[in-house]
């Protein structure tokens, strides 16, 4: 595996062998940190230093992660802290190694952060088709019970936090922190209106911290070796390393953990292989599915919360998406969509009725029932999706669906174009409408792909396979 | 909100300043500027604000992105504006939205012309649709239940019916199902959605999503008038609008009033008017002749009547039933003082009140209102299952749990549906209830004793500047005999855990603001009056006179019990509990008659051999007597003794006022006219008494209720006018010394040892009858609740069921002195172990055939042997091995 100049923090020794276990983390110097924390520190000195060091959320809002915990009600109430590891985001599997491989990291800052914002239970919500590495936890859990790692009274400081591991059932939206909360109460995951924000009312109306699996394994490394030294590593706004998933048309696809601020070509190409030989960039998305993508002239920018901002898109959960020049751009706006119009809670109603009727439109465009002016109507149906929702997952699908639009619009024109010359010669006269009637039409329409000699749009862009005599869409040639 | 003042702030709303109070949602705060913000989901009465349909969405200054004005609190200086062209694309976005998966059949939809849906397409929608894609479909309409339909096209999926089942009525029937635009709401497995409060659903439903069953293409909105009345079905009185077609009522609707219902209605009260319509009313007189009731004009049976009564002179009684307006109640009993000499008159069946009691209970420093229930810190329900007396007490106590903290403490004889809630369930033996009492008494003394609560809350029983005030009269004896009686004991005797009285007095004591709700038949029987005492005892010793929002509020059996107590329909109180030379109890008249020495017997609305104890007796009290009655439909009572029977009218037709259990006078107004020969009343009794030579100069209601204002004094002045739409407190009026004097004194009542209760004896279960929701006249005389009419069943302890060789389903034969009910044997974990528990007033197998009053012990064997039904459940939590 490739690592920056330095080791790493999150992925050190993780090809040594059993690094599961809690015997091999040990002689790896493993709890050590959280020995220090209760045993030298005060909860108030702990909490100091994971504010001091920077450490930002990676699950994808990169909010300042002590902040988040210093704004927990102090005194004698129930609170709650739950690891987000419920990672479903198409793109993003960082967290997923980050558990299979070295579970007592997590564990450990779980039990840190407990500590630091005075939690005595602790959840760990993960993906429920995470089954081997929900396994893996409570193996782990089970093990550091019992060398009194978690419990009562941990290792006879006087503190005690249980840890629970839960797992989801299969839902998306259960990665949203309320929905997450919702869900844990054995209640549908739907998202919660906010305020009240879950750090003053969450878990069964008790303050709760929520964090990222990523998040929390950093915290036993800032706790160990001070924040100064967590510093040391990354951007002055984006201190330490980042896990960033590669995914898509790369060669070497896979976990890579590098410094914050390192341009994403030196992730995508230099470690990631870049895309297979002959083809180039297309667009790329920096932080999972739901980000705004990119193109190939954002490849210079320093891989950082900031920038990626400044470039209209976001760091997210740091998962890197290429796509490259074979696969239309149609198809993975359609992919986009129909992901996120499955997992749409229903709530609220941009979201819900937004998602369905995109999904509607890039499908009426497939069938070649569209017309040049669908491609505003597209736009106009993602701004009204934009902002208005209950939580982010309507944004999720409209911010990088509109940036398709926005980059690519020639080529969803192009697409109509072709794909409604493609019907009349399947059906004759002035167009597919003629022939299923609005919408009703065939789902799929099979037939009329194979006629435009395009592409099924069906499936991850992985399965996506284009003729070779096929011409270049326009523009295709605009980007390395 | 808690009745602590907020302060007012001020902000701008499209250019104008408005005050509203700090932390006012803006959507309600712009109403007070006359700015009207459009919304779906947002819905006070169902809690917090969830944010599910996004139209409510406004530009607030500073703030870059548009916020939900149903979840943003005002704040002082505020800048909102409503009518910028982001704010419209918004609107307009969610209502295109709204629309792709909505049918737009507005043509054949009942919600049609009074749908919200529609009103903001016209005022804040776009005009056209870009969407030509295909709608969804689903299956329509299907049966949510056997009451509501369900078309899920239409529904917006706005949440509210969700919130209401799962916040409110908390039965957690309803839910979503799927997800995005395949999202429907559902019950678990398709299971119909039957629980007391579903209706509740169709009136929050803001589309033509959820409809009422029978009320489905009987009218349009421009067809119907709404009428403002009183539901007189049971004793919560909820506030309600008939609507009205074409001289029938076709539908009735909450006309919420915070101060009785909070705008919800029971499933009884909103599908209960088809027995208005019923074609088995009574629209004509009837008289006996040769053994049959045949129809008669009204002056031969006004003669005949009055020809009956006059020969039993004294010798008469009347039974005077729950639903009775307190101007008919009050003018019987002056037929019958006045004309007939004869203070033999009931309107309760538990036996005679002690005057003392009654009135000092009856005084405002002791009473609560319903709205009370939001600023309890602490509710304790005694000898009363709400759900089944005043189904709307029970949706406000949960209110109080859920949404205000509040904590619970329920002590009852038999299972209650608020069991699951409560803080503390103390679970006495039937006619233990002073004993409790006493013991719960006891243990506040101990935790007094021994320096207040165990948790910090300031004490505030008595306003400070009363605190050296003199202990009130009896207070020395009382505590005296509360420090030589033990708790365990008492609980023993009550057959409660003393820990568990420690428990429940612990959180009461030191309260801040306190209610406790009782059920009449805490002062049923012999025991009553001492359980009476001993509540006003503990009430006294909490300090409820004291407490801003403490009091007690009773929950009776009847629906104007309260005022016709108030008017003098007692056998030894007159008008505003005034004394008078006692008469006969129900009970009394009962035993007299059966046994001859009574000659006739009125009966106003009642039907005691359904509704009263010991049926068998009843009948020979009835056949004995020469009986005028007076009601809607001919009950068993009625159909076999009544000589006469006067038709009677519904609530739907009828003029008059009764008095809320918290001491609110509401009033009924008529909604359509009478049907046949019925005549209103109270006309009919004043017709009565002139025949019977007794005039009586009222030409209206109004002046009845003129007339009762001057003998009831705390009623002193009340008129039809100052009761008004919303009703008319008593106890927060300002009364005169007179009024006060005529209650009493506060004073603790002079304690003996309480009576034992009965003991189940040779392993018989001790079995009692509890009040049922659904057995009553108005849902069997109404098509759509029939399926709801309940069949009788006996409620056992597995424990006593695995002894008897019974279980869960199965059909028992219930025995005692020689007659014998069948009942299905239903289990439940909550119910004691040596008891059992019949349901009142059912139309087949009724328990007062058993019970001659209190508890008695019967037989229970199992009558068929076939198998018992699969998937056998317990009413609540498991039970261990079964046979």
């Amino acid at each position: 595996m490739s690592t920056p100049t330095r080791e790493g923090i999150l992925f050190k020794h993780f090809d040594t062998p059993n690094r599961q276990r809690i015997d091999v983390y040990e002689q790896l110097g493993g709890y050590r940190a959280l020995g220090k924390a209760l045993t030298e520190m005060t909860a108030d000195q702990v909490l100091k230093e994971l504010e001091a060091s920077g450490l930002r959320g990676r699950g994808g809002a990169g909010f300042s992660m002590g902040k988040k915990a210093s704004f927990l009600r102090h005194g004698e109430i129930d609170k709650y802290l739950c690891c987000n590891a419920d990672e479903s985001e198409p793109g993003a599997f960082k967290d997923r190694e980050l558990i299979h491989r070295n579970p007592h990291q997590l564990i450990e800052g779980v039990m840190i952060a407990a500590y630091a914002a005075g939690i005595r239970h602790a959840f760990i919500y993960i993906r429920g088709e995470y089954v081997e590495q929900a396994e893996t936890l409570e193996t782990a859990v089970g093990e550091a019970s019992e060398k009194g790692y978690v419990g009562d009274d941990i290792l006879s400081s006087g503190f005690s936090c249980s840890l629970v591991v839960h797992r989801g059932a299969g839902a998306y939206i259960c990665g949203e922190e309320t929905a997450l909360l919702d869900s844990l109460e054995g209640k549908r995951g739907n998202p919660r209106l906010r305020p009240p924000f879950p750090a003053n009312q969450g878990l069964y109306q008790g303050p709760t911290l929520i964090n990222n699996v990523e998040t929390l394994s950093n915290a036993p490394h800032i706790v160990l070796h001070g924040a100064e030294w967590f510093r040391s590593f990354g951007t002055e706004k984006s201190p330490g390393t980042k896990v960033v998933s590669v995914s898509g048309n790369v060669q070497r696809p896979g976990n890579y953990e590098v410094e914050l601020g390192v341009p994403s070509r030196h992730i995508i190409f230099d470690l990631a292989g870049g895309p297979p030989p002959g083809r180039r960039i297309k667009c790329w998305f920096p932080g999972g599915s739901s980000s705004p993508v990119l193109t190939g002239e954002h490849l210079d920018l320093p891989y950082d919360f900031e920038h990626m901002a400044e470039a209209g898109s976001m760091l997210g959960s740091g998962s890197i998406i290429v796509v490259d020049d074979t696969v239309p751009i149609l198809s993975v706006a359609m992919w986009v969509a129909k992901f996120y119009h499955h997992e749409s809670c229903g709530k609220c109603v941009p979201c819900r009725e937004g998602t369905n009727w995109t999904v509607q439109l890039l499908k009426r465009i497939d069938r070649g029932e569209a017309t040049p002016m669908d491609v505003d109507l597209l736009m106009s149906v993602q701004d009204n999706i934009i902002g208005n929702c209950l939580c982010l997952l309507g944004d999720s699908m409209a911010m990088p669906i509109s940036a398709m639009v926005k980059h690519f619009r020639p080529e969803f024109e192009e697409e109509i174009a072709v794909r409604r010359q493609a019907a009349e010669r399947v059906f004759g006269g002035t167009g597919a409408a003629q022939a299923g009637g609005t919408g009703v039409a065939q789902e799929e329409g099979p037939d009329l792909v194979a006629a435009a000699g395009t592409v099924p749009v069906e499936g991850h862009p992985h399965e996506a396979r284009v003729e070779e005599e096929q011409a270049p869409r326009p523009g295709e040639d605009e980007f390395d | 909100m808690p009745a602590s003042e907020r302060s007012w702030v001020t902000f701008t709303i499209d250019g104008l300043e408005v005050r509203a109070p700090e932390g006012e949602w803006l959507l309600d705060a712009a109403k007070r500027g006359d700015v009207e913000i459009p919304y779906f989901c947002y819905e006070p009465k169902l809690g917090a604000p969830v944010g599910a349909c996004r139209m409510c969405m406004v530009e607030v200054e500073g703030i870059p992105k548009l916020q939900v004005s149903c979840a943003t609190p005002v704040k002082d200086g505020m800048v909102v504006n409503t009518q910028t062209d982001r704010v419209k694309e918004a609107q307009n976005a969610v209502v295109e939205f709204l629309l792709i998966n909505h049918p737009l059949d507005c043509p054949v939809c009942d919600k049609g012309g009074e749908c919200p849906l529609q009103d903001i397409t016209f005022g804040w929608g776009p005009g056209r649709s870009r969407f030509v894609e295909k709608k969804r479909n689903f299956p329509k309409p299907i049966a949510l239940s056997p009451l509501v339909a369900i078309d899920r096209e239409r529904c917006i999926l706005c949440y509210r019916c969700v919130r209401f089942s799962q916040e409110v009525s908390e039965d957690y029937h309803l839910t979503f199902l799927e997800r995005a635009d395949h999202t429907f709401v559902g019950t678990f497995d398709g299971r119909p959605y039957v629980a007391p409060f579903a209706g509740n659903i169709i009136e929050l439903c803001p589309v033509g999503a959820l409809t009422s069953t029978p009320y489905r293409f009987r009218a349009r909105p421009w067809e119907i008038e709404d009428s403002g009345s009183v539901c007189t079905f049971c004793p919560s009185q909820c506030n309600i609008k008939f609507t009205v077609r074409d001289e029938r009522v076709e539908r009735v609707l909450a006309r919420q009033n915070d101060d009785v219902d909070n705008g919800w209605l029971c499933d009884k009260g909103r599908y209960g008017y088809q027995s208005v319509h019923s074609e088995q009313r009574i629209d004509q007189p009837l008289v006996r002749d040769g053994g049959m009731l045949r129809p008669a004009s009204w002056e031969r049976a006004l003669r005949t009547a009055a020809d009956g009564l006059r020969k039993a002179g004294a010798a008469s009684g009347a039974i005077i039933g729950g639903s009775t307006t307190n101007e008919e109640g009050y003018l019987l009993q002056r037929v019958f003082r006045e004309a007939l000499g004869s203070s033999n008159i009931d309107s309760r069946r538990g036996g005679s009140l002690d005057p003392r009691i009654a009135r000092m209970l009856s005084r405002p420093e002791l009473q609560a209102q319903v709205s009370d229930l939001d600023h309890a810190t602490v509710v304790l329900a005694v000898a009363t299952d709400p759900l089944n007396e005043s189904p709307i007490i029970d949706l406000r106590v949960r209110k109080a749990v859920r949404r205000f903290g509040a904590k619970l403490i329920v002590a009852a004889a038999h299972p209650t549906a608020l069991d699951g809630g409560a803080t503390e369930v103390l679970s006495f033996k039937p006619g233990g209830e002073e004993a409790f009492l006493r013991a719960f008494a006891k243990a506040m003394r101990q935790i007094d004793q021994s320096g207040g609560a165990e948790q910090e809350q300031p004490r505030s029983d008595r306003p400070p500047e009363e605190a050296g005030a003199p202990p009130l009269p009896g207070q020395p004896e009382l505590l005296d005999f509360l420090d030589h009686a033990s708790l365990d004991s008492l609980s023993e005797l009550a057959g409660v855990v003393a820990q568990d009285v420690r428990d429940a007095a612990n959180l009461l004591v030191g309260a801040e603001n306190i209610v406790v709700l009782w059920g009449e038949r805490l002062g049923d029987g012999e025991q009553g009056a001492g359980a009476l005492a001993a509540l006003a005892d503990v009430a006294l010793l909490a300090g409820l006179d004291g407490g801003r929002s403490s009091g007690l509020i009773e929950i009776p059996a009847g629906t104007n019990a309260r005022g016709l107590r108030e008017v003098g329909c007692l056998p030894n109180m007159g008008p505003g509990l005034s004394a008078r030379e006692p008469g006969m109890n129900t009970a009394e008249i009962r035993g007299a008659a059966a046994r001859g020495e009574l000659e006739a017997l009125y009966l106003l609305h009642a039907d005691p051999m359904r509704n009263q104890p010991d049926r068998l007796s009843w009948e020979a009290a009835l056949g004995n007597a020469f009986v005028v009655a007076h009601d809607q439909f001919l009950s068993e009572s009625i159909e076999r003794h009544a000589e006469v029977v006067f038709p009677a009218e519904s609530y739907a037709e009828k003029e008059g006022t009764v008095t809320h259990p918290d001491g609110r006078l509401q009033r009924l107004r008529p909604a359509i006219g009478h049907p046949g020969a019925v005549r209103m009343e109270w006309q009919v009794i004043v017709e009565l008494a002139l025949e019977l030579g007794l005039d009586l100069p009222y030409l209206t209601t109004g002046t009845v209720l003129a007339e009762i204002a001057e003998q009831v004094p705390f009623y002193r002045g009340a008129s039809a006018e100052e009761i008004g739409a919303k009703g008319l407190r008593w106890p927060e009026r300002e009364l005169a010394d007179e009024a006060l004097r005529s209650l009493g004194e506060l004073r603790f009542s002079a304690p003996s040892e309480p009576p034992p209760p009965l003991e189940p004896v040779d392993g018989r279960p001790l079995v009692v009858p509890v009040a049922s929701l659904w057995a009553s006249w108005e849902t069997e005389r109404s098509p759509a609740l029939r399926f709801l009419s309940p069949k009788q069943e006996l409620r056992l302890n597995p424990s006593d069921a695995k002894r008897l060789g019974i279980t869960h389903g199965e059909l028992a034969r219930v025995a005692a002195n020689g007659r014998a009910i069948h009942a299905t044997v239903r289990l439940a974990a909550n119910a004691r172990a040596g008891w059992a528990y019949l349901l009142e007033g059912t139309a087949e197998d009724a328990a007062n055939v058993l019970t001659p009053g209190g508890p008695v012990a019967v037989e229970i064997t199992r009558v068929s042997d076939s198998e018992p039904a699969p998937n056998v459940a317990l009413e609540a939590g498991t039970a261990g091995d079964r046979t």
